[in-house]
Order: structure tokens, then C-alpha cells, then sequence
């Protein structure tokens, strides 16, 4: 099975800035996130959107990048919400209290929607 | 990788699944995780159980290929899928030698933002989330880490 290497891309989407993430979050993954997470903060967002739902495979690599990003917007005083996730990965960022930090939604219409952003 | 070897049992009852290896390479732990979960298709797992003990098995051999082997990809890390009526179970061998190298610190999520811990840490953490049962044997050519899923029904998530 050949590694699905992440592409990321940045979107406005009603006044949101969402990243919409593809193939797999693992090792590999870091200089396309990063590229990505930097273009979406370009405009100084509020909130950055995460899609995962074409996300198929996050291993701990992953997950330690996903908390590199929270630190970021943590820092930046932005908010990260997650959405997408499969019911697996859900559990994950139950089991690891990345939802703590971070919203998560099932879509992209939930998470707008419930994200209030002025 | 080395093919998957046909099922076996043995005097005890205990059935093996499937026995390979995967060489040492990034990437790799996704490819042992998927023939396993072939190996184990006919089991009844539910979904949750079964993807669950996917990432189990996917974040042991990434730990044995990293930790163990040193991404060396001349080391393969083994894999050996066995099951009996009560317990299925997947063991993982590296090559390496001492105590099994894992992240013992517990990770703490507010301690890694404010950058008081590493990011990285969850591969213990994940697996022991995972499965009804761990096991970590080594002596000075191997580590094993045996993960272990209970088939009587009482386990945590079971159907």
C-alpha cells in the first residue's frame, strides 16, 4: 500500500478560512501542514476550519502535529475547529482531549454555522 | 515485505492468522495495520474494535520500525496474528536491544501546548487506549509487544 502523501488547501468559505485536508496525516505530513496552516493565517482569521473529511489515516505523528497547530493558534489567540472526522478519529481526539481544545463537528455546514465568527 | 503465511493451528488451539514482515521504512505501519485487518476480517469484530486495534497494531510497528530498528529497512519488524475462542492476539518484533523503547512519560495535552512536553509522545498512550491487554517482552536481539483483544464478550466496546 503506497503512503498517500497530505495535500492541503486554503479556502474562504463565508467568512471563514478552511483548510481542506487529503490523504493521510503521518510523518510526511508536516511541511504541506504547515505551508497550509501559514497561508491560512495570512489574513489574520479568527477561525481557521480543519477538514478532515478526506482524511482516511492520523497516526501519533500526526496527532503531534495537529498539536503543533493548536499551539500556534493558541498563541495567535485563533480558534481551531476540526470537521470531518471519521467516528474513529473522533474517539481519538476524545482520548487525547484534543476536543478540549478544539470543536468538533460532523460538517462543514455545523461548524459554520455553530462557529460564531463577528 | 515478506508474503503472508497460511493459517496454522496449534496443539492448544491457538490458530495462527497470518505471520509477515514489513522492512523498516516511514510509512510502513499503515501497510502491517491493513494486513492484519485482513487477516482478522472473519473474527466479528465490531467497527469500533476493529479500527481500534488497527491503531493499536499501526502504532506498535511504527514504534518497532522508529524506536527498535532505526528505520534501518534491512531490519524487518515481524508480525505474527494468532487467535484462540478467547483472545486474539498480535505480536510485533523488532530487532532491537534493551528495555523496548516508548515514550514512558503519560502525555499531557495543556503541558505539550504550553510547551512544558514534546508533541510527540501518543504512540504508548494510543495503544493502551486501544486493547483490552498489552504486552512488552525483550532481551538483547528483540523486543516483542503483544496486543491483545478479549473474544468473551466482556471487554470494554465488545458486541
Amino acid at each position: 500500500m503506497a503512503v498517500r502523501h497530505l495535500e492541503a488547501e486554503v479556502r474562504q468559505e463565508r467568512g471563514v478560512v478552511v483548510l481542506d485536508l487529503r490523504g493521510e496525516i503521518n510523518d510526511f505530513a508536516q511541511e504541506a501542514l504547515d505551508a497550509a496552516y501559514a497561508e491560512a493565517e495570512s489574513n489574520d482569521p479568527e477561525v481557521i476550519l480543519l477538514n478532515f473529511e478526506e482524511i482516511d489515516y492520523i497516526n501519533s505523528t500526526g496527532i503531534a502535529l495537529i498539536v503543533g497547530l493548536l499551539a500556534k493558534a493558541r498563541i495567535s489567540k485563533r480558534r481551531l475547529v476540526a470537521y470531518g472526522l471519521s467516528d474513529h478519529y473522533v474517539e481519538v481526539f476524545n482520548i487525547t482531549r484534543l476536543s478540549d481544545f478544539m470543536s468538533v463537528f460532523p460538517d462543514e455546514e455545523r461548524a459554520i454555522s455553530q462557529t460564531s465568527v463577528s | 515485505m515478506t508474503d503472508p503465511k497460511p493459517a496454522r493451528t496449534d496443539a492448544n488451539l491457538r490458530r495462527t492468522l497470518a505471520e509477515f514482515s514489513v522492512p523498516s521504512e516511514p510509512g510502513n505501519e499503515r501497510q502491517a495495520m491493513e494486513l492484519v485487518a485482513s487477516a482478522i476480517k472473519d473474527m466479528g469484530l465490531t467497527q469500533q474494535r476493529l479500527e481500534r486495534f488497527k491503531t493499536a497494531v499501526a502504532e506498535a510497528t511504527l514504534n518497532a520500525m522508529e524506536h527498535g530498528n532505526h528505520y534501518r529497512a534491512e531490519l524487518p519488524v515481524l508480525i505474527e496474528v494468532s487467535a484462540s475462542d478467547t483472545q486474539l492476539s498480535v505480536k510485533i518484533t523488532d530487532e532491537g536491544s534493551g528495555p523496548p523503547a516508548f515514550h514512558a512519560e503519560t502525555p499531557d495535552l495543556e503541558a505539550k501546548l504550553k510547551g512544558m512536553q514534546a508533541p510527540r509522545g501518543w504512540g504508548l498512550f494510543l495503544i493502551k487506549n486501544m486493547v483490552d491487554d498489552m504486552e512488552v517482552t525483550g532481551d538483547e536481539h528483540h523486543h516483542t509487544v503483544e496486543l491483545i483483544l478479549h473474544l468473551d464478550g466482556q471487554a470494554e466496546g465488545s458486541a
